[in-house]
Order: structure tokens, then sequence, then C-alpha cells
């Protein structure tokens, strides 16, 4: 009896995981190897069929192309610009307050607003952008070149960028975190020995900044990798596929061929799976963090 | 055909925002008795309304009214439903077994399948009054259930104050008229032809332009999507958009804000709908001598065929009502209560002596006489799917091959059969 009591107190939390996250999983699974009829009855057991047919649609290389692309681009700036960022207001400025309070805005506001209001501005006939580039005399009102959304590649290119954007407060405040957490006598002992200040961020604020910068990582590429608001607000994925990443293809396929966008899913669950092991794996994650 | 018709009235619905706000509720009017003896009528309407002041509950309401007077011992119960929770509210009915006894709206060729529908010779006096092009959306085995009630079709709209300003004299009858007449409109600065391929409709516009080169989805029971002819269109299309004669990457432009810049006397030309009326109105810069609409040009010649889609009446049996239905449904029908819900929708007559009545009107006048050869979509069951690839990839063809677009579409299509 006495052993069963730390049950009570875990209890709930195990039933709450197992409703919450593992029943779904298991649903998704199920749903894959079922034939589903668009109107969502089920006609019967499929096999393998919808991971057949998702294996042989002509869309998903490219899809799967672009959303390595669209991981790993918004990821790496995503951190690059944090880092500086998060260097800048770990510095006495003035209004430092203000400047901090301010990254957050993009964070704060919904991101599907967010995307929105970009696709509002990049609109060919009379968005905000096109405006401004218009009076430069770079850009024609309705033109090819003023429907930048309508251009696969530019429009990967600007979702890469509302990406960035949203991703950016997050980024930098974990690190903001890391770099606070750095003692100051390591810096002065440095500076003792004598080290400039691009060997000392090369040698010193680096390294100790490398749980930060991991869990930064890691977070950012499931959310980027899962990231559908964005994509679906400014462009639906289209034209065809052309911006689609296996997000939003899950999506759009869920429309009329179910059983084949839950086949999409379980790869997608499996893929953030193994992304998340090989990256923990290569960066050593158990030493950094229990250290 | 629910889709096509409720595709429509959401057109309508975004060009009003308080249209929107209200539009989503649904109305229930009760006219029922509690006299004993009499028999009451279950109908069960979809509301084409955009707000309180032209919901159909009152359209319904002043048949019920006249059809009760003359009948003191039939009572009708009208119950209006939103379009958006039509298929599922009706649904619930019958799985509930709460049948009603006539819907007005979409059709489920599951019901007649399940034998739960009267035949149309049985609740209609005069069942070949009913346009017989619709017919075959609704027959079953080779009985029709399905009665079409209200019907659309698609005409080429254009403007004619862009026309003059480019010095163009008449509406375009050929694919090589209509490249000429929106290169000379793209030179006046605006949109030369709107070509709405994006995910909201591009199965209409396509087919409209297979049509014109003697094309379809479909010939003889088989897909025909990657046939020469269809390839052909999409060529034509491909110049087209190349040439700058449309409005930018068609393939992600989707109808409603298209006609929208139609309205707002920024495009020249455009294929569109009885539903594009209301929105060129309320947009309040076209006057009605400024845009006509004519037969859709084709390869060489204007179509003789168009596009034309239908929402059906069905007669339930369970409740075994089937002399008062018949009675109600004959009455429903006359001409004069088909041309109240074509002028206050705008939408087309389903019965032949209605069509007639209409085929001089100014306004309606072209959609009718595009009517008897309406083309349906393919009543195949993969359509729905095959449909929804469509809409997503076929706009992909204008820039990239037409063939291996259009090739990749029929293979899903036939993989998922007919």
């Amino acid at each position: 009896m006495q052993s069963l009591r730390p049950l009570l107190w875990i209890g709930p939390a195990i039933a709450l995981i197992a409703v919450v996250v593992l029943w779904p999983v298991v649903v998704l699974v199920h749903a894959s190897f079922q034939n589903i009829a668009s109107d969502g009855f089920v006609v019967g057991g499929a096999g393998f069929t919808n991971y057949n047919d998702l294996w042989h649609e002509p869309a998903l290389r490219g899809v799967v192309v672009r959303t390595v692309i669209w991981v790993v681009a918004v990821v790496v700036v995503t951190l690059l610009v944090s880092l500086a960022l998060a260097q800048l207001f770990n510095q006495r400025l003035p209004f430092r307050r203000l400047a901090r309070t301010a990254l957050i805005a993009p964070w704060a506001a919904s991101v599907m607003m967010t995307a929105l209001i970009f696709r509002w501005a990049l609109d060919p006939y009379s968005g905000a952008v096109n405006i401004i580039l218009h009076a430069l005399g770079l850009v024609k009102m309705g033109s090819n070149t003023a429907d930048w959304l309508g251009r696969p590649t530019w429009a990967l290119i600007w979702m890469i960028g509302v990406a960035i954007f949203v991703s950016l407060p997050f980024t930098t405040y974990a690190l903001l975190a890391g770099l606070q957490s750095i003692p100051d006598d390591v810096y002065e002992a440095a500076r003792v020995d004598g080290s400039g200040t691009w060997r000392t961020y090369r040698l010193i604020t680096l390294p100790l900044l490398r749980p930060a910068i991991l869990v930064a990582t890691t977070i950012n590429v499931i959310n980027v990798f899962n990231s559908f608001p964005i994509i679906w607000e400014m462009t639906r994925g289209g034209p065809g596929y052309e911006t689609s990443t296996t997000t939003t293809f899950m999506f759009i396929l869920k429309q009329a061929f179910i059983g084949e966008s839950a086949a999409m899913s379980v790869v997608n669950f499996l893929l953030v799976i193994l992304v998340v092991l090989l990256f923990l794996r290569a960066t050593r994650w158990r030493e950094q963090v229990t250290r | 055909m629910r889709r096509r018709l409720s595709g429509v009235r959401v057109a309508v619905l975004a060009t009003t925002l308080a249209a929107v706000a209200v539009g989503a509720g649904s109305a229930t009017a009760t006219t029922a008795s509690k006299a004993s003896g009499a028999v009451t009528l279950k109908l069960v309407v979809a509301d084409y309304g955009t707000g309180p002041s032209n919901t159909s509950s009152k359209y319904w309401q002043g048949i019920v009214k006249a059809f009760e007077k003359a009948n003191p011992s039939i009572k009708v119960n009208v119950t209006t439903i939103s379009w958006t929770n039509f298929d599922s509210q009706v649904q619930t009915m019958v799985q509930n077994h709460n049948y009603p006894d006539i819907t007005e709206g979409d059709y489920f060729s599951a019901y007649a399948q399940q034998g739960l529908l009267y035949p149309a010779k049985q609740v209609l006096s005069n069942p070949s009054n009913l346009l017989p092009v619709f017919a075959s959306q609704g027959t079953y085995n080779g009985v029709q259930y399905g009665m079409p009630f209200t019907t659309s079709s698609r005409t080429l709209f254009y403007d004619k104050k862009l026309f003059a300003q480019a010095g163009i004299k008449a509406a375009p009858t050929t694919w090589a008229a209509v490249k000429a007449d929106a290169a000379k409109i793209k030179a006046t600065g605006k949109i030369g032809f709107g070509l709405p391929l994006g995910p909201e409709e591009a199965q209409a516009e396509s087919l409209l332009w297979f049509l014109g080169a003697g094309g379809n989805y479909m010939s003889g029971g088989k897909w025909t999507i990657n046939s020469p002819a269809n390839i052909t269109a999409f060529n034509f299309l491909k110049g087209l958009v190349s040439a700058g004669d449309t409005e930018p990457n068609p393939g992600t432009v989707d109808r409603t804000p298209l006609w929208e810049k139609f309205a707002a006397g920024d495009v020249g030309m455009i294929n569109g709908s009885p539903a594009l009326i209301p929105i060129i109105q309320a947009a309040h810069v076209l006057t009605s001598s400024q845009w006509a609409s004519v037969p859709i040009a084709g390869e060489h010649g204007p179509l003789s065929d168009t596009l034309g889609v239908c929402d059906n009446v069905a007669a339930f049996k369970a409740n075994g009502h089937l002399a008062q239905i018949k009675r109600f449904l004959d009455f429903a029908y006359q001409n004069q209560y088909q041309l109240q819900f074509d002028r206050e929708y705008d939408l087309l007559p389903a019965t032949v002596s209605a069509a007639n009545a209409l085929k001089s009107d100014p306004t309606f006048g072209s959609f009718i006489q595009a009517l008897p050869h309406a083309v349906q979509y393919p009543s195949n069951t993969a359509w729905a799917q095959v449909k929804t690839d469509i809409q997503n990839t076929i706009g992909t063809a204008v820039t990239g091959s037409p063939a291996s677009v259009l090739g990749n579409l029929q293979q899903t299509a036939q993989k998922l059969g007919g």
C-alpha cells in the first residue's frame, strides 16, 4: 500500500499526459493506416496505401526540400541576430528598459496578425511596402514585381523574414538570460590576462552561453518546423504547393485526402523527433545541461 | 453543386461586413397550428439572404401564407438554416429520425440511395417543367429524386468603359480576340483579363477554358483532364499570362477578390455568374450601362455550352405526407415564385416556364440563353477529391508545364476511379 502512495500524487499528471499527449499520437498513427472518405467516414483499413500515396505525391520532394531550407534559414539567422541583440541589450544603454520592452512586441502580437499585416503590406495594388518602393521608383504598382507573394521564391524569402521577426524576441531573451548568468569575475580575469574584446567573446562568452544557445535552438527548430500561421496567412502554401512546408502540405491534404494527410502527420512527427535527437546528440546535451 | 451556389452566397456575403455579422445565424419561423386534423409540413430551407432584410425565411413565409390560405387543412412550418450549417443540420435531423418533409438547398444522393426520398414524378404534377439539363445530378438508378429549384450559369462580363477607352468596339468571341483586347486594356494601365486560378474556384475557371477548346474533365465516363484540348487551353492561358494580359500570378488569385476588382472598374474582362451582379451594384463604380455580359469566348467562337450549377428540392417519405407535399411543391414551383426568388438573390430559375419568362430580361437574358446548354461538373463519386486537387494545383499550369500539371491531375483522378 505504502509503495502505491506516490501514484496518488503523480497519477493525475500521468493521466493528463496519457490522454492529452499519448492518446492523440495513437489515434493519429491509427488514422494513417485507414481508408477515410473525404466526408470523414472510415471506409476500412488501408495498410500502407496512404504512405505509398504520399511517397508518390509529385509535390512531396519540393515540399521536403523547402521545409529544410525554411527551418535552417529561419533558425540560423534568428540565432545570429539574437546573439547580437542580446549582447546589445546586456550593455548599459540609455533607454535599455524601453528597448527591451519594445522587443517583446512581435512576441506579444498574435503570429497570425503579424502575418496578415505583412500580407497586406505586400499587396501588389495597395500594400505599404509597395507604395514605398513605388515612391522610390523601384516597383510599379500592380506589376509582377509588386506581387511579392505571388512568386514562390520571393514569397518564401518574405515569409522567412517574418518567421525570423517573430522568433527574435524569445531567442534574444533566452540568450540574454544566459549572458546575465555569466559571472563578472570571469571577464575580469580575462581582462587581467590581457584578452581583447573579440577573443573574450569567442573564448569566454560563447562557450558559457552554450546551454542557452542549445535550448533556444532546439525550441526554435521545433517551433519553426511546425510553424503554420505565417505560411497559411501569407500564401496558403501556393501557388500549387510551391511555398508549402510539410506542415501546411499536411493541412492542405486533409481537405480531401484524410488518410494521406494523417500519414504526412506521422512522418512530420517522426521527423521532428529525429531532428531533435540528432541535434541533442551532436551537441552532447546531457553534459551541457547536467554539468 | 451545393458548393457552387453556397460559394456564390459567400461571395455576396463578403461584400458587406454587416451581412457577415448576421449571415452566420439561422432563423426559425413557425406558422404551425394547433388545429386538429390539419397536417403540418416541415419545410427546411437554406438561407440565401445576406441579412434579416432578405433572409430566405421571408421568401418562404410569403409562399406559405398564400398556400395556407388556399389550403386550410395544410400548415407549413418553415425552418431556415444558414448555408454553413445546412449540411450538418439536415444530416442530424435524418440521423435522429426527425425527418423534414421537404428540403431546399444541398442535395444528398445518399438519401435517394437509402430509399428515403419520393421520386420527382410523384411529388410534382409536371416534373418535365424542371430544366432537363440539371436532371442528371438528382438522378439515382434512372429515377430523378433531386429537383432543381434555383440555378446559375457562367458568362463573360466586360467593362464597357474600359473597352471604349482602349478603343475596342465589341466583346471578344474568340481567344485571339480575348488576347488582343486584353493587351489593349493592359496598355491603359488596367488588368486586361481577370483569371482567378487560385484555390477558391479554379475548377470552374479551368472548365470554361477547356470547353472553349472542346475539352472537359470527363468524356464518355473516362477522365480526360490531360486531353490535347485541355492542354491547348492552358497553353493559350500561359501565353496570356506571360504577356502580362492578366493579373500577375493567377495561380494565387481567388475569385471573390478579383470579382471585386472588376466591380471597382480595374479589370477589363472576367468570367462570372449572376452572383457578380450584386457585387458590381454594391461597388457603385459601374452603372448598369457600363458593363455587359455575353457568351464566353472559345478558341474559334463563343461557347454554346457553359458551366451551370443548381440547388435542389428533396421530398422525404418518412412522414407519409405525399399528397400534401405534392400540393405544396406544385404551388411553390409556380412561375411567380421562381421569378421572385431570382430577382431577390440574382440567381436563375430552374423551370422551363420561368426561364422562358425571363428570356428577354436585360439582366438575366444572356444567362438564361446559356442555361439549356449548361455543362455540369462530373457526377462521378471521386469528383469531390479530384476537385480539391484541381483547386490546389491547376493554377501552376500557367507558370509551369500544362502537360505535366494536367498529367498529374489525370493520374490522381484515375487512381481515385472512374
